[in-house]
C-alpha cells in the first residue's frame, strides 16, 4: 500500500475512532490473566503478538493471543490502536500469513466474557476487552 | 649555386626559384595535423562507442537473464504455496467429510472447529450440505440455503475428489470467492452431500510482493478451463476473465527439466512480461507468474541512459580537446611555416643582394655569368644562336669626376632603367661594374635585328639626362658578339664584345660595332701595348724631347716645351699619339705625368747648374691629370723635392679642359697659380671657346695653335684672324706664343703682329736635350 493511501485511511480511521469513543465511551484495554508475570508491553509488541509475528513475551515466555470475533467493534478498534491497520488490512495480512504458511490467526472467542474465560485457561494467554469488563481475574497491561 | 635558389627577378631562361614541396608517402600524410587529429578523433569515438554499446548490450543480457531467472524462481515458490494452500483446504474438507461420514446426522462441524481442524473462519467459510444440496451446517449463517445447482455440488454426484468451481461474486460484499468441495458418502457409499469451503479469491494472490513482482507483475491462478480464478497486478485483483489456455500453456514436453520464462505480451492486459505458467500436478489448475519487462529492465534502462549520457559527454569533451589540440597544432604549424617563409624570404633577399647590383638592381656579373652559361647550354642543345652586347658609357668618368659620384650613380640608374625599358622582357641587362653594362639577347641571330637593337639603345641612352640640375647628354659605345660564331664560352664572348666595344669607341664613340677577327688582331696589339705601357715607367723607357721657344725680337731661346717619347725595346720610338690615348684612358697618365713634371724640373735645375740663362720648361697637362684630385699635392711635393723655382715651370692646358666644368677648372687653376707655377693655354683658336669666359682668368701664356697660322701667307682672312686672336690674347695673358711656325713668312708676320714668342720647326725640331 502506498503512503498516500495509508495517510488517507489513517485519517478516516481516526475520525471513525473519535466517533466511536464519543458515542459508546468504549475503551479497549489489553489484559492478561491476573497471575501473569507480564505487566507492561509496548504497543508494537502487542501488535506483533496479535499479527502473528511474535509468539513470545519480552521475557521469553510463550504468548498466545486470544481474539474477539470478527464481528465485534472492539476488535477493529484494538487492531487499529495497536497496529494502525484497518479491518481489511488485518484480513489481508492474515490472508498472506496463512497463504504463505507463516502462521495461523489467534483463536477467536466471542465476547469480553469469553475472552476472560479463555484467559483463565493459561498464563500464556493475552487478550483485549472493554475497560468496563475488567475484573479481578485479569490484569490490565500497561501499554507503553 | 643550385638553380632552385635563383634570385628574384630572374629572367625566364632560369628555372623557377620556388622550392618544390617534397613528395611524401601516405604515412606521412596521416601524421599531418589536418589529418591526424580528425583520424584520431574518429578512431577514439568509434572505440568509445563500441565499448559503450558493448557494455549496454552485456548489461541488457544480464538484466534479461536475471528477469527470466527471477520469474522462474518466483513461479516455483508460488506454485509450492498454491499447492500447499489447496492441500490445506483439501485436508480440512476431508476432515469434515470423514466427521460427517462417521458421525451421521450430527452437526459435526462445530466439533471439528473445536478441534481446531477448520480453516480460520474469518477467511474461510466452511459449510456442509445434504444430498439435496441444502446447507445443513455452516460456520456462517447460511443454513437452509440450497446449492443444488452449483458446479461444486453437482460435480460431486459422480466423483470423489476435490473440486473447485469458477469464481463467483458475493452479492453483498461484491468480493470474488472461490469454493472447493468434497463428497460426503453414506455408510453404503452413496452420496450424502458435500463439504465445501469458500474463500476470497484474493487469498491465492495475497503472496504478491511488490518488492519482488513490482507494480506491473502478475500473479494468477488459472483454471484448465481457461478462466482466471484470480489474477493480481500490483494492488488490483481480478477474477473470471478468460484467456487462451493453450497459448499460455502449450502442450510442451512434460519431461523437460528446466521450464523457462518466456517474454510475451500478456493478452489480458497487454503488458509485456517475462511470463511463466505452470500446470499443477494434482489439480486442474495452473499458476501464472509474470515480471514486467519494463520494470525489470528499468534499472538496465537507467544504466543504459547513464552510459549513453556519459559517452555523449565524453565524446563532446574528446571533440573539444581534439579541436583545441588541432587548433594549437595548426597554429604551431602556421608559425613554423611563417618562420620558414621568413627564412626563405631572407635567403631570397640575400640571394638577390648576392646576384644583383646594389645600385641599379640589375643582375651583377656573377648572375649574368650564370645566365650566359645557361644560355650557352640552351643554345647548344637547341642549336640556337644568341648575342651579347657590351656597353660602355662615353665620357662617364668626366661626369663622375665633375658632377660628383651621386650624379654619376643617378646617371647609371637612369641608364639601367632606359636599357631595361627599351629591351624585350626576355632580354637581360646586367651591370658588370663602373659604367659597363652587358645585354644578353637570347634567340637573336639576325644582324639586321641586332642593328635595330643597337640603334634603339643608342637612341635611348642618347636622350638628354637631367642630373644635378643640369641637362647633359651621354653616349654609349656598344660591342656585339654572337654565339657561337664569336665564341663558345662566356669569357670569349665577353672579351670579344669588349673588343668590339673598344673598336666602336675608336670609331668615334656613340655607335656600335660587331666583333670580327680583325678587330681581335688590333685589340691584341692594343692589349700588348697597354701591358708594356704599364711596365714602361719601371723600365725607364720614357724620355723627354724638348722644342725650344724663341723670343721673336731678340731671337734668344726663352724656354722649351717638354714632349714625351717612349723608347720601346721592340717597337723603337713610339709616338705620343700611339700611346697617350691609351695612357689617358687607363689612368696610367697620372704616374707618367708625374714623371714628366719631375723630369722637367730636374732639367731646369740641371740647366741652372750648367750656368745657362734661365730657361722655362712647359709641360702639357691632359684632362685626366687636370681633374685628378691629387694633382695639387703631387705638384707641391715635386716642387719641394726638386727645389726648382716654380716660375720656371709652365703647365699647358687645352681650352677644352675648361669646358666641362668651368667653375671647378677655375678653382684648380687658381690653386696651381698659388703654387707659383705658370699656366699656359694651349691650342688656342681651335675650339669655339667663349672668349668672354676666358677673361675671367689671367693666364701667363697663350699659345696660338699651329693650324691658325699655317696659311697666313696666302689667306688674308687668316692673317686678320691671327691678329684678332693676338689682340684678344693680350687681354688674357702676358705672353703670346705661336706654335708650329715653319716658315720665315710666318715668323715675319707674327713679329709684325706683335706676337712675343715662337716655337716650331722653323726654329727647332723637338729632340733630346742639346747641350747649351
Amino acid at each position: 500500500m502506498n503512503y498516500k493511501n495509508y495517510k488517507k485511511l489513517t485519517r478516516l480511521a481516526l475520525i471513525a475512532i473519535c466517533l466511536v469513543v464519543a458515542t459508546a465511551h468504549s475503551d479497549v484495554v489489553v489484559v492478561v490473566p491476573a497471575d501473569s508475570p507480564v505487566s507492561a508491553l509496548s504497543k508494537k509488541q502487542v501488535a506483533k503478538i496479535f499479527l502473528g509475528k511474535s509468539r513470545r513475551f519480552p521475557d521469553g515466555s510463550r504468548a498466545v493471543p486470544v481474539n474477539q470475533s470478527e464481528s465485534t467493534a472492539l476488535r477493529n478498534e484494538f487492531y487499529f490502536l495497536v497496529s494502525g491497520k484497518s479491518p481489511a488490512q488485518v484480513k489481508a495480512h492474515w490472508s498472506k500469513m496463512i497463504f504463505t504458511g507463516r502462521g495461523q490467526p489467534p483463536k477467536e472467542v466471542g465476547t469480553d466474557s469469553a475472552v476472560k474465560q479463555q484467559l483463565a485457561v493459561s498464563k500464556s494467554n493475552i487478550g483485549y476487552i472493554d475497560r468496563g469488563a475488567v475484573d479481578a481475574s485479569v490484569k490490565i497491561l500497561a501499554i507503553q | 649555386m643550385p638553380d632552385e635558389l635563383a634570385p628574384k627577378g630572374m629572367k625566364p631562361q632560369a628555372k623557377d626559384p620556388t622550392p618544390q614541396p617534397l613528395k611524401r608517402g601516405p604515412w606521412h600524410t596521416i601524421t599531418e595535423p589536418q589529418l591526424f587529429f580528425p583520424a584520431a578523433l574518429i578512431a577514439t569515438l568509434i572505440l568509445l562507442w563500441l565499448v559503450t554499446l558493448n557494455l549496454i548490450e552485456a548489461d541488457q543480457l544480464k538484466a534479461q537473464e536475471h528477469a527470466s531467472n527471477s520469474t522462474t524462481e518466483l513461479s516455483q515458490t508460488y506454485e509450492a504455496q498454491v499447492v500447499r494452500a489447496i492441500r490445506e483446504i483439501d485436508q480440512s474438507l476431508n476432515v469434515v467429510k470423514r466427521a460427517y461420514e462417521l458421525g451421521g446426522d450430527k452437526p459435526m462441524l462445530t466439533l471439528v472447529d473445536d478441534w481446531g481442524l477448520l480453516l480460520p473462519d474469518f477467511l474461510f467459510v466452511t459449510s456442509v450440505s445434504d444430498a439435496q444440496g441444502k446447507i445443513i451446517n455452516s460456520t456462517r449463517a447460511f443454513k437452509n440455503k440450497t446449492i443444488a445447482d452449483k458446479e461444486i455440488f453437482r460435480g460431486q454426484l459422480n466423483s470423489d475428489q476435490l473440486l473447485s468451481g469458477r469464481p463467483w461474486q458475493d452479492p453483498y460484499t461484491k468480493e470474488w470467492k472461490l469454493s472447493f468441495s468434497r463428497r460426503i458418502n453414506t455408510a453404503e457409499g452413496n452420496f450424502a452431500g458435500i463439504a465445501m469451503t469458500s474463500v476470497d479469491a484474493s487469498y491465492f494472490v495475497s503472496g504478491y510482493e511488490i518488492r519482488q513482482l513490482g507494480q506491473l507483475g502478475v500473479l494468477a491462478l488459472l483454471g484448465s478451463d481457461g478462466i482466471f480464478r484470480v489474477r493480481r497486478t500490483g494492488e488490483a485483483v481480478f477474477s473470471g476473465e478468460s484467456v487462451d489456455y493453450a497459448q499460455l500453456l502449450p502442450d510442451i514436453d512434460e519431461f523437460e527439466d528446466d521450464p523457462a520464462a518466456t517474454l510475451m505480451t500478456n493478452s489480458w492486459d497487454g503488458i509485456k512480461r517475462y511470463t511463466m505458467a505452470t500446470k499443477l500436478y494434482e489439480f486442474p489448475l495452473a499458476v501464472v507468474l509474470g515480471l514486467s519487462q519494463e520494470e525489470q529492465l528499468q534499472q538496465h534502462l537507467q544504466l543504459k541512459r547513464l552510459y549513453l549520457q556519459r559517452s555523449a559527454v565524453a565524446s563532446v569533451s574528446i571533440m573539444a580537446i581534439t579541436f583545441i589540440l588541432w587548433r594549437l597544432s595548426w597554429q604551431l604549424q602556421l608559425s613554423r611555416r611563417r618562420a620558414m617563409e621568413e627564412q626563405v624570404a631572407h635567403a631570397q633577399q640575400v640571394e638577390h643582394l648576392a646576384y644583383h647590383d646594389g645600385l641599379t638592381g640589375l643582375p651583377n656579373r656573377s648572375f649574368f655569368s650564370q645566365l650566359v652559361n645557361h644560355g650557352i647550354a640552351e643554345a647548344k642543345r637547341y642549336d640556337r644562336r644568341f648575342a651579347l652586347l657590351f656597353l660602355d658609357l662615353d665620357r662617364f668618368k668626366i661626369i663622375n669626376d665633375t658632377l660628383g659620384h651621386d650624379a654619376g650613380d643617378d646617371l647609371l640608374k637612369e641608364v639601367a632603367r632606359r636599357l631595361t625599358e627599351c629591351l624585350r622582357e626576355t632580354d637581360t641587362v646586367a651591370r658588370l661594374g663602373g659604367d659597363e653594362f652587358v645585354v644578353l639577347l637570347p634567340e637573336m641571330n639576325d644582324e639586321k635585328q641586332l642593328n635595330e637593337v643597337g640603334e634603339k639603345i643608342l637612341h635611348a641612352v642618347g636622350k638628354p639626362f637631367h642630373l644635378a640640375g643640369q641637362e647633359l647628354r651621354v653616349t654609349v659605345s656598344i660591342g656585339i658578339s654572337a654565339y657561337p660564331m664569336d665564341g663558345e664560352d662566356e669569357q670569349t664572348l665577353l672579351k670579344n664584345a669588349d673588343i668590339a666595344m673598344y673598336h666602336a669607341k675608336q670609331r668615334g664613340k656613340n655607335n656600335f660595332c660587331f666583333y670580327s677577327e680583325e678587330l681581335s688582331a688590333n685589340s691584341l696589339e692594343r692589349l700588348a701595348l697597354e701591358s708594356s705601357l704599364r711596365l714602361a715607367l719601371d723600365r725607364n723607357e720614357f724620355l723627354l724631347h724638348y722644342q725650344e721657344k724663341h723670343d721673336l725680337r731678340s731671337g734668344e731661346i726663352t724656354g722649351a716645351e717638354a714632349l714625351l717619347r717612349w723608347q720601346h725595346p721592340d717597337l723603337g720610338l713610339v709616338q705620343p699619339l700611339q700611346f697617350l690615348p691609351l695612357a689617358e684612358e687607363s689612368g696610367l697618365i697620372i704616374s707618367i705625368g708625374k714623371w714628366v713634371i719631375e723630369s722637367a724640373c730636374k732639367q731646369v735645375i740641371s740647366w741652372q747648374e750648367q750656368g745657362l740663362p734661365p730657361r722655362r720648361i712647359s709641360v702639357n697637362l691632359t684632362f685626366r691629370q687636370f681633374t685628378d684630385t691629387h694633382l695639387l699635392e703631387d705638384l707641391a711635393r715635386i716642387l719641394q723635392t726638386t727645389g726648382v723655382d716654380p716660375s720656371q715651370i709652365e703647365l699647358e692646358i687645352t681650352e677644352s679642359l675648361l669646358l666641362s666644368n668651368f667653375q671647378n677648372a677655375l678653382e684648380t687653376l687658381g690653386k696651381i697659380k698659388d703654387l707659383g707655377l705658370r699656366i699656359a693655354i694651349d691650342n688656342f683658336g681651335t675650339s669655339y671657346t667663349s672668349l668672354s669666359t676666358l677673361d675671367k682668368f689671367k693666364f701667363d701664356t697663350l699659345k696660338i695653335d699651329g693650324s691658325v697660322i699655317r696659311d697666313i701667307a696666302n689667306e688674308p682672312a687668316d692673317q686678320q684672324l691671327t691678329e684678332a686672336i693676338i689682340s684678344v690674347g693680350r687681354t688674357m695673358a702676358e705672353t703670346i706664343v705661336a706654335e708650329g711656325v715653319e716658315t720665315q713668312t710666318q715668323a715675319e708676320f707674327l713679329l709684325a703682329s706683335s706676337c712675343d714668342e715662337v716655337q716650331g720647326f722653323y726654329y727647332d725640331k723637338p729632340g733630346p736635350i742639346k747641350p747649351g
